[in-house]
């Protein structure tokens, strides 16, 4: 056991690594600047401390969570296996007297660690500017509950698109589409459509905590506990899946120089 | 009786409609074998499948007496050369196998000391704390054989090792396989090019079409083979003064310059062309970057085999 823990480590580490590499990291750190930049650009025109604590919640729910955390983890977490498997180096892991669960979850945790590096800053920066500034958040549990839905959301999106990238040579494409169409548009939909939705539940944790933008009047949240054990679950539900998956599947690409 | 290092009986593999292997059967002792048919013939699925990167759909196959298909401890008597040339670009050559040995258990210590004696074995040792991205093709070879080796297998499974290497290398390369075998590794290497094989060993699997058509009786296909002119392709930043010392040579019957920085060479005795060029390069000053063999001239000789009733022996 500790042996299989040691060897996931380095896993972990390997993924990490890779995620943070070359361009990609400067691609991703720059989106992942934009809300950052957007409340120190409203800071430096002398705009009032309210203004910017409405404004830095604003982005929270209209554009940090829906499209550049999404977009962060969609990248990172496709890639574990679909980039590898295209680019037929996984082979260096899966040739390896290493259990192939133990290289899942050494991915989930290397690409879950490298999001969060970009994710946390992204969410949280904007509220550091704010106070900077001279202002701050409109209620002390803000920032703790953001980072908290950060948290749980980025380990819910990991696992599902670690399981994506696995399956689908289609998975950033599919990916895209579950993170800007389903999880958006059954959001808009009444009754319980919402609930089939990951951002439901993270969301939950900031209702009542955010009193501007998208997020101010979250309708039908459900209780915090409810929603971190159901992003939880979905998480360990997919680890589940890709570890499954992993041991099943045929890890060659197409047949190209047989 | 020593038993089979390799068993594959009526081994069947299909990607979709294409067969990828098509009742493959032979059994490899121990020591050295080379695999031998054209791109295309069915070795790299066949090294999948014995990795356990693809699955048989039917026939048996047996790696050291174990399925491949799946994982276990076993993985760790197996090391794995693959065809392709990606790496993890990101890291140093000395990273890459200390981590790659790491994943295979081996405590970081123990891992770093064996990463750094491949890397020696294979000669890269001034290049081990450079970035791969960096890596001329002829390193990335030696670099994916360094990681077959570190973990001091008992079978080491090279897909077409000598692809790309310089003439130099490839004696390196061939030098270090006799000594694997000498130390009682087993050895499969595939190779599209016959009298790199041949140097190597006298045991041979040739493949075509996903089906085994020969093996063994090398001076019969030998002789097939030295009828049809064997081709050449060099890539060098001086085209015109390596053909000019290599049109010295007796068995070369053409030369042709088929784009910037590349030559195309036949010769009539392939064994000896290999033989002298090391030689060359050194005693002319050679700037030559890579050594690949067009295989025309073994598909020939292919065709000769799968048609004419010379099937499996």
């Amino acid at each position: 056991m500790t042996g299989q823990i040691s060897r996931m480590l380095v896993v972990l580490s390997l993924s990490f690594r890779s995620s943070l590499q070359g361009l990609r990291l400067f691609g991703l750190a720059a989106f992942a600047a934009v809300p950052t930049v957007l409340v120190g650009a409203i800071a430096s025109t002398g705009a009032s401390p309210t203004l910017l604590e409405n404004a830095s919640e604003l982005f929270v729910g209209a554009l940090t969570l829906p499209v550049v955390i999404m977009v962060i983890v969609l990248v990172i977490a496709v890639a574990q296996f679909r980039n590898e498997i295209d680019a037929e180096t996984l082979v260096y892991l899966s040739d390896r007297s290493v259990g192939r669960g133990t290289v899942v979850f050494g991915k989930f945790f290397g690409a879950w660690g490298a999001s969060l590096a970009l994710a946390l800053p992204a969410a949280l920066l904007p509220f550091a500017v704010v106070s900077a500034a001279g202002g701050g958040p409109s209620s002390p549990t803000v920032v703790p509950a953001v980072a908290a839905s950060v948290l749980l959301a980025t380990a819910a999106y990991v696992g599902f698109f670690l399981f994506l990238g696995l399956v689908s040579r289609s998975a950033l494409f599919i990916g895209l589409l579950f993170g800007f169409l389903w999880e958006e548009l059954l959001l808009l939909l009444p009754g319980d459509a919402p609930r089939l939705t990951l951002a439901f539940y993270f969301r939950s944790f900031l209702s009542g905590e955010i009193s501007s933008g998208p997020l101010a009047h979250f309708a039908g949240a459900v209780p915090g506990t409810l929603a971190a054990v159901t992003l939880f679950s979905v998480t360990v539900a997919f680890l589940v899946l890709t570890v499954a998956a992993f041991q099943s599947l045929e890890t060659a690409p197409d047949r190209g120089n047989a | 009786m020593t038993d089979p290092v390799i068993q594959a009986v009526d081994v069947t593999k299909r990607y979709g409609e294409v067969l990828g292997l098509n009742g493959f059967t032979a059994t490899i002792g121990p020591g050295i074998t080379g695999l031998i048919g054209p791109n295309g013939a069915g070795k790299s699925t066949f090294f999948r499948l014995l990795v356990g990167q693809l699955k048989v759909d039917a026939g048996d196959l047996r790696v050291l007496g174990y399925n491949p298909w799946g994982e276990g401890e076993f993985r760790r008597m197996v090391g794995y050369c693959p065809e392709h040339s990606t790496l993890f670009e990101w890291m140093t050559a000395r990273d890459f196998l200390t981590s790659l040995l790491r994943v295979d258990g081996f405590p970081k210590a123990e891992a770093h000391a064996r990463a750094t004696e491949a890397i020696a074995t294979v000669g890269l040792s001034e290049a081990q704390d450079r970035r791969l991205v960096t890596y001329s093709k002829g390193m990335r070879q030696r670099v994916k054989l360094a990681q077959s080796i570190a973990h001091d297998p008992a079978l080491i499974l090279l897909d077409e090792p000598l692809n790309g290497v310089d003439p130099v290398g490839r004696a390196a390369v061939m030098s270090l396989l006799r000594r694997l075998q000498r130390s009682g590794r087993h050895v499969l290497v595939s190779s599209h090019v016959l009298y790199e094989v041949e140097r190597l060993t006298d045991q041979i699997v040739m493949i075509t079409n996903g089906r085994v058509i020969a093996y063994g009786d090398l001076h019969r296909i030998r002789s097939l083979i030295d009828a049809h002119p064997h081709v050449i392709d060099i890539e060098t930043p001086d085209p015109r003064g390596v053909a000019r010392v290599l049109a010295s040579m007796d068995h070369v019957v053409s030369i042709e310059f088929p784009g910037e920085g590349r030559l195309r060479v036949q010769s009539r005795s392939p064994e000896e062309f290999y033989g002298a060029l090391p030689g060359l390069v050194v005693r002319e000053g050679l700037d030559i970057r890579a050594v690949g063999s067009a295989d025309d001239n073994l598909d020939a000789v292919f065709r000769y085999l799968s048609e004419g009733g010379h099937g499996p022996r």
